[in-house]
């Protein structure tokens, strides 16, 4: 009995140990080269060594440009393609982390946020290009752009497009209150108190400038157009300044803005505004009667492409929105409704508002740097600047700014980034990013906690995250 | 389903068994010769364990003790830094109101599971079939749901715009839930994203306790009540003991499952409260360690999780041990 | 008494439906939204039915991004882990639930810890050792770590039914005149069977779901479906969202594991009731 048994367990495992073998084999063999087809393959190396590898950061770069930079990059190097990536934003710094550094699997050239930029120019990522700065567009480059990709002199990353934040408004609303465009920041800063306190459509909730609690990136514009800012080098070590008299000053006049202008909730981040300016169910019911409206805020802050999501949506024929490609709802700008303006200062010229774009560069461990800098030069050349900007993306170079057009877009686009900032060019800006310290700094101050109080606390935890 | 499946009667006869008190078991030492075998069938799992595992698991202890940041991922030597990273983590007030908020958090999640989770299972044990099927299939689909689908869909039930929970709460007259953001608020914060883990919890427990209960005897059932003992007496002293090793099993799974849990308090964090004061272990990890690329701070703070884990789990599972659950 | 009796049951059965609408409805919620335009879904009061719907929202998602690749992605990926996974650890279960030997307590508790890593840390080092091993943006190179993450569990779980089997029978099988290969899948295997089905789900769901280790280890634009649907997410919240599409795209993840849930629907349940409990 017991050697029988003993026999039974043998030969499972003996059958056991086929089976891992066949498995190993043919079971988890097989499929991964039938994916490998159906997947696709990253980085730069492997297929044959002729290809070189661009990461774009989201779909902001056009299919149009896409082509052409491939058409182009193939025509100048003959023999190559040119394999360009798109990585999402959320997922892009977790990427780089891992890819960057890896020779064999690195991307040659790649856009970065412009404020993530210092972070991995200070760890060494990316090519020193100051050979190339003046061919590249040298002084006409966008300069608050170059210094975020500019260590000790050197140029590491330059700017690729930039977007700037200015307001966009409804009209009718505006008017309904017997409010006109503000000439000033002080001018501005009670308009919208009073809008909202008219509330000439006596909508529930209504903002008279919608804007989120935790929506920093925007609240910062407040802080720079009272001469304030985020932090400074000191002794060749970065300090935060939100104690700063003046970044104070900003930002008591935001605090009073988010009490009694915004209804946004005090956590919201970058959470799409337009939806509160459109009035966007207004062509929902079917008996086509308006029962009710989502407008709710008379002005919003947002990036200059926020404009296609703002405006009346395109019916079709089946009663339907229209969709673009992509699924977004297409909208019609109506200029008697909406309208934009650049945030103005209180010194007759725009507030320098954050200006959002990114910049672009070549990886330190890119096995092609020759075929990247021919990739550089294409992306800085006339053709592809004026593309940039015939896109709607604020181009690098600011020679061609007048590619952007001439509409009220444009105008408000260029003003509003004739003056921008950026964040600091700090080693360790992205850290202070994920820290999340910014969204709840700016969050508590929505809700109406003391300002020098907070400016000290968040100071403390802020300044150590700077060096990096 | 069948009522009577060979897998039933299997688990009767191994309940059988663990209930007499007999260990696994018949070979082992004592016996002639190297008993090789159970070697050999342990051997996959082991090589694939320590293939996956041994690298990073080792890489994350040496790290620990590393000043490691982004600019020596990038290739700069990595300085050991001895304890520094430990000391500032024990030493920052934070982590441990993060360890504290954790494990509430753990605790009140894995016993709310678990008791829901029971009380389904009682449930589905006194209905007929065809409204036990309904539940269960209902079970399963949430079971099915993949967990980015699922953070996305409460996460737009809860939306303080468009949300459906605000708008059912106007419809029952709660006028004040116009535009309510429940998210704002830390407490609010942990009783939606408690809602979601718990929703999405109680299919494994029912699912496993209802298996347990359908190997307690009727017999037993009914001869307790002749004895006069109510229905509440039954569950607490029959039904309770006899699926004991199960509750504690599953209650030990949650606890190590909710501690350590991530995606769904991140995917809230995404879009709205204040990170510091909703973190938990693993967003709080993986904020100031990895988010700040701060990546030797991240792998002793592992660490640091991994023993707090093991010394709460400890006691309870030497008593597992200790009745053969193991 | 016996009236207060059945009212109990109805009680019961009215509470278990309700219950049951409960779980089902962020499900319900997630498909039916899936069919109605944006316009329908930011509308002041929420529509409750899909009347009218359209298969626009599938439309737009399918044309988008690369569902097909990802889905082939997944699959396989969620295949050999689910077929790996059962085989490691039916053996180990089979080790330790039927052999006592030295070692065996170590491995037991060793699979128990293993599964209270933090894994937030760990994706540099996964990266660099897949990276070393030349499995980056394979199937091969994700399905390593997700097996040794579903292993430890699917042990706990299988070592249950395993046990649950006499050894007695597989005797009794050969004295009937079976081989000892034969008598193994005539009688051990079939009891196993809603076992193995069980874990196989626990396997399938983890690995359908996973995320992060994905991310890391798929460079480019190689994708899974969480991945995929994350990343169609994050597009449609730089414009306006469209609930809608997100909705029809999670519903496309969730489609292949309700598919799986009700082709092995009838095992999995007697088999989660008949041995899960065994942990």
């Amino acid at each position: 009995m017991m050697k029988g048994l003993m026999g039974v367990k043998k030969t499972t495992g003996l059958a056991a140990l086929a089976a891992i073998a066949a498995l190993t084999l043919a079971g988890c063999g097989t499929p991964e080269e039938n994916a490998g087809t159906g997947g696709g393959k990253g980085g730069a190396a492997g297929a044959g060594d002729t290809e070189l590898t661009l990461w774009l950061a989201g779909g902001d770069t056009g299919d149009d440009l896409r082509d052409y930079l491939k058409s182009e990059f193939e025509k100048e190097n003959k023999g190559w393609t040119l394999k360009i990536e798109t990585i999402d934003w959320g997922d892009l710094v977790t990427k780089l982390n891992t890819a960057m550094p890896d020779a064999k699997n690195t991307p040659d050239v790649v856009e970065v946020g412009n404020t993530q930029s210092p972070t991995f120019t200070n760890v060494g990522a990316f090519l020193d290009i100051s050979d190339m700065y003046e061919e590249l567009g040298g002084d006409d480059l966008l300069q608050s752009f170059v210094e975020v990709g500019e260590v000790d002199g050197k140029n590491y990353t330059l700017p690729y497009y930039f977007g700037s934040r200015y307001m966009f408004y409804r009209v009718d609303v505006w008017q309904e209150a017997g409010l006109e465009v503000p000439n000033t920041l002080d001018e501005f800063n009670t308009a919208v108190v009073t809008l909202t306190e008219k509330n000439p459509r006596a909508i529930k909730d209504f903002s008279g400038l919608f804007l989120g609690g935790a929506d920093w990136r925007n609240g910062i514009s407040w802080v720079f157009a009272n001469g304030g800012d985020l932090a400074k080098q000191e002794d060749g070590a970065w300090v935060s300044t939100l104690s700063d008299p003046n970044t104070i000053k900003g930002l008591k006049q935001l605090q009073i803005i988010q009490q009694k202008a915004s209804m946004a909730p005090v956590d919201a981040k970058d959470q799409s505004p337009w939806l509160y300016i459109n009035d966007t169910d207004e062509a929902s019911e079917e008996d086509s009667s308006v029962t009710s409206t989502s407008l709710s805020a008379a002005t919003i802050m947002a990036p200059g492409w926020a404009h296609w999501s703002i405006g009346d949506p395109v019916i079709g024929e089946d009663g339907q929105p229209e969709r673009n490609p992509d699924g977004v709802i297409i909208r019609e700008w109506n200029p008697a409704k909406f309208g934009v303006f650049a945030l103005p200062g209180n010194d007759g010229k725009p507030a320098p508002v954050f200006a959002g774009g990114s910049n672009i560069g070549i990886s330190a461990k890119s096995q092609h740097p020759e075929q990247a800098k021919s990739l550089m030069k294409i992306i800085f050349s006339d053709e592809y600047q004026q593309m940039l900007g015939g896109a709607g993306l604020g181009p690098a170079n600011s020679q061609f700014v007048d590619s952007l057009g001439t509409d009220e877009f444009a105008k408000a686009l260029i003003d509003s980034a004739l003056n921008s900032k950026l964040t600091p060019a700090a080693p360790g800006w992205a850290a202070v990013e994920a820290s999340g310290n910014l969204e709840e700094f700016f969050g508590k101050i929505a809700q109406g906690g003391d300002v020098e109080e907070l400016a000290r606390e968040y100071d403390q935890k802020i300044t150590p995250l700077l060096q990096g | 389903m069948k009522t009577k499946t060979p897998a039933r009667d299997a688990g009767r006869v191994d309940a059988g068994r663990v209930g007499a008190g007999r260990g696994p078991g018949r070979g082992g030492p004592g016996r002639r010769g190297f008993a090789w075998t159970p070697y050999v069938l342990i051997a996959p799992a082991v090589a694939i364990l320590a293939l996956a595992l041994a690298y990073p698991v080792g890489w994350q202890l040496v790290t620990s003790f590393k000043e490691f940041g982004l600019a020596q991922q990038f290739g700069q030597p990595a300085e050991f830094n001895g304890l520094d990273n430990y000391i500032k983590i024990v030493t920052t007030g934070e982590t441990w109101m993060v360890v504290v908020r954790s494990v509430v958090f753990c605790l009140v999640n894995a016993f709310l599971t678990v008791a829901i989770g029971t009380g389904l299972a009682t449930l589905m044990n006194t209905i007929a079939k065809p409204i036990r099927l309904t539940l269960q299939i209902c079970l399963l689909l949430a079971w099915a749901m993949p967990v980015v689908a699922v953070m996305t869909v409460w996460n737009w039930l809860f939306d303080w715009n468009h949300g459906t929970i605000n708008w059912f709460a106007i419809q029952l007259g709660a006028d004040q839930y116009w535009h309510h953001n429940w998210l704002e608020k830390p407490l609010s914060f942990y009783a939606v994203a408690t809602i979601i883990i718990v929703w999405m919890s109680v299919p494994f427990v029912a699912f496993s306790v209802y298996a347990g209960l359908t190997q307690v005897s009727g017999e037993v059932l009914e001869a307790a009540q002749i004895d006069g003992a109510n229905g509440w007496q039954r569950f607490t002293r029959i039904v309770v003991p006899l699926i004991r090793p199960v509750l504690m099993i599953v209650l030990l799974l949650q606890i190590i499952w909710d501690l350590r849990v991530f995606t769904q308090i991140r995917m809230l964090q995404d879009r709205g409260s204040f990170p510091s004061q909703t973190d938990l272990l693993g967003t709080y990890i993986y904020r100031e360690g990895v988010g700040a690329n701060h990546f030797g701070m991240a792998a002793a703070m592992s660490v640091f999780v991994l023993i707090i884990t093991i010394i709460a789990a400890w006691p309870y599972v030497r008593s597992l041990m200790k009745q053969e659950a193991i | 008494m016996s009236a207060l009796r059945r009212l109990g049951r109805v009680g019961a059965s009215v509470l278990a439906l309700a219950i049951a609408l409960i779980w089902v409805f962020p499900v319900y919620w997630m498909i039916n939204s899936s069919f109605l335009p944006n316009t329908k879904l930011t509308a002041s009061s929420p529509t409750f039915l899909p009347f009218g719907g359209s298969l626009t929202n599938f439309k737009l998602v399918l044309s988008q991004g690369n569902f097909g690749a990802a889905l082939k992605m997944s699959l396989f990926i969620t295949l050999i882990t689910v077929f790996c996974t059962l085989l490691f650890a039916f053996l180990a279960a089979l080790a330790i639930s039927r052999y006592r030997f030295k070692g065996r307590k170590s491995f037991v508790l060793a699979v128990l810890f293993i599964q209270m890593l933090p894994a937030e840390g760990l994706f540099l080092a996964q990266y660099s050792m897949i990276r070393s091993m030349n499995l980056l943006n394979t199937v091969m190179g994700v399905s390593i770590i997700y097996i040794a993450a579903v292993v430890p569990f699917t042990v706990w779980m299988l070592r249950g039914f395993v046990a649950g089997i006499p050894a007695d029978l597989e005797e009794a099988a050969m004295v009937d005149g079976l081989s000892r290969t034969g008598a193994f899948f005539r009688i051990t295997f079939p009891l196993l069977a809603p076992g193995l089905v069980a874990s196989g789900v626990y396997a399938f769901l983890q690995a359908w779901n996973e995320f992060t280790v994905a991310l890391v280890l798929l460079q480019g634009e190689t994708k899974t479906l969480p991945l995929w649907l994350r990343g169609f997410i994050q597009q449609s919240s730089q414009h306006e969202i469209d609930w809608g599409q997100v909705m029809a795209a999670s519903t496309l993840v969730a489609v292949p594991v309700i598919v799986f849930f009700v082709l092995v629907q009838g095992r999995m349940t007697s088999g989660l009731v008949a041995g899960a409990v065994k942990g």
